[in-house]
């Protein structure tokens, strides 16, 4: 039973943290980003397994996560507040060609971040952008203004 | 006739703005999670400055050490121990403790049960079981002399355990084992 106990709360600990560390290791994921995800992968392993290296517990811890992202889901879909909890909401990050400084500095994103997305989408100079927006996924989507289209 | 797959008109739940499909910021939730998240990395900082500490076992808070109050031995180990980890409970002996080249350890089931004693080291000449726990028997000469205790706790909690020298007054302390 303890396993299962570690299981569950071990996904919605690792859901809080994630959350709280923010959106750049969704999709602008760097070199450093990558060490944080396995690190806490390899971690919260170590910590939610512990000894019970058994197949019986593999699976059953398993399955517990399944139930615990499965009942996250579907709360998000019965309540908009919680979903905005877990997920956040969209951000604007460049619109009317302004920076939002305070949005760039309180999500740890670079200028360069959007810039790179807006080179992803085929975008070559800052006057073309109309808006961008980092997305709850942790991708920065791009808009060309209507002028440059 | 299979019932119509789709029913709902296509929507957005957030106002639009000049026909475009709106973004769906919400810059007064986002300024309270932003505090959220501060007191958060506060609090974080906070946890990893306690564990370093050892309220949270293995650092300075957690050593702690007893002693017999007749001054026939003194007991160090840890106050705070952590689940299947491994610690060291050290029993040193002053002269009192050893009568006729022999010293009798006694602890209580505590100790080797909820505290999970894997070894004693060294082992024991002799072990007689009895009055609620063990007394172990072993060969000693002249101070200083000590005996290891390798406990590793197999579940939280909170546990009382007794400690003595047969012909002295026992030692009595608490341990609490964090998950």
């Amino acid at each position: 039973m303890a396993a299962v106990l570690r299981a569950f709360f071990g996904y919605f600990f690792l859901v809080m943290i994630v959350r709280i560390v923010g959106r750049r290791p969704g999709k602008q994921m760097t070199p450093f980003e990558f060490v944080l995800i396995f690190f806490i992968g390899g971690l919260a392993l170590t910590a939610i397994v512990g000894d019970e290296v058994s197949f019986t517990n593999g699976i059953c811890q398993i399955i517990t996560m399944g139930l615990a992202h499965y009942s996250l889901a579907w709360a998000r879909t019965k309540s908009r507040r919680f979903a905005r909890l877990v997920d956040g909401t969209p951000l604007i990050l460049l619109e009317n060609q302004s920076w939002r400084a305070d949005t760039l500095r309180h999500m740890r994103i670079f200028d360069d971040d959007v810039i790179a997305s807006a080179r992803d989408s085929g975008i070559k100079n800052l006057q073309e952008i109309d808006r961008a927006v980092l997305e709850r996924n942790g991708e920065i989507s791009v808009s060309r203004s209507q002028q440059n289209a | 006739m299979a019932t119509k797959p789709f029913s709902g008109p296509v929507e957005d739940s957030v106002a639009k703005v000049n026909d475009e499909v709106a973004v769906g910021e919400d810059l007064d939730f986002q300024r309270k999670w932003w505090r959220f998240e501060n007191a958060a990395w506060i609090i974080f900082t906070l946890i990893i400055v306690l564990d370093l500490a050892g309220l949270f076992g293995r650092g300075p808070i957690a050593k702690a050490e007893r002693h017999s109050a007749d001054g026939a031995f003194d007991v160090k180990y840890e106050r705070i121990e952590r689940t299947d980890s491994p610690s060291i409970l050290t029993v040193q002996f002053a002269q009192a403790a050893i009568q006729n080249g022999k010293i009798h350890l006694y602890v209580s089931n505590s100790l080797v049960k909820q505290l999970g004693t894997q070894r004693v080291i060294p082992a024991p000449q002799d072990t007689v079981v009895g009055e609620g726990g063990l007394t172990y028997t072993f060969l000693a000469s002249r101070p200083p002399a000590s005996v290891d205790l390798a406990l590793q706790p197999s579940g939280p909690g909170i546990y009382d355990f007794t400690i003595g020298v047969v012909g002295s007054q026992p030692v009595e302390a608490r341990v609490v084992v964090v998950p």
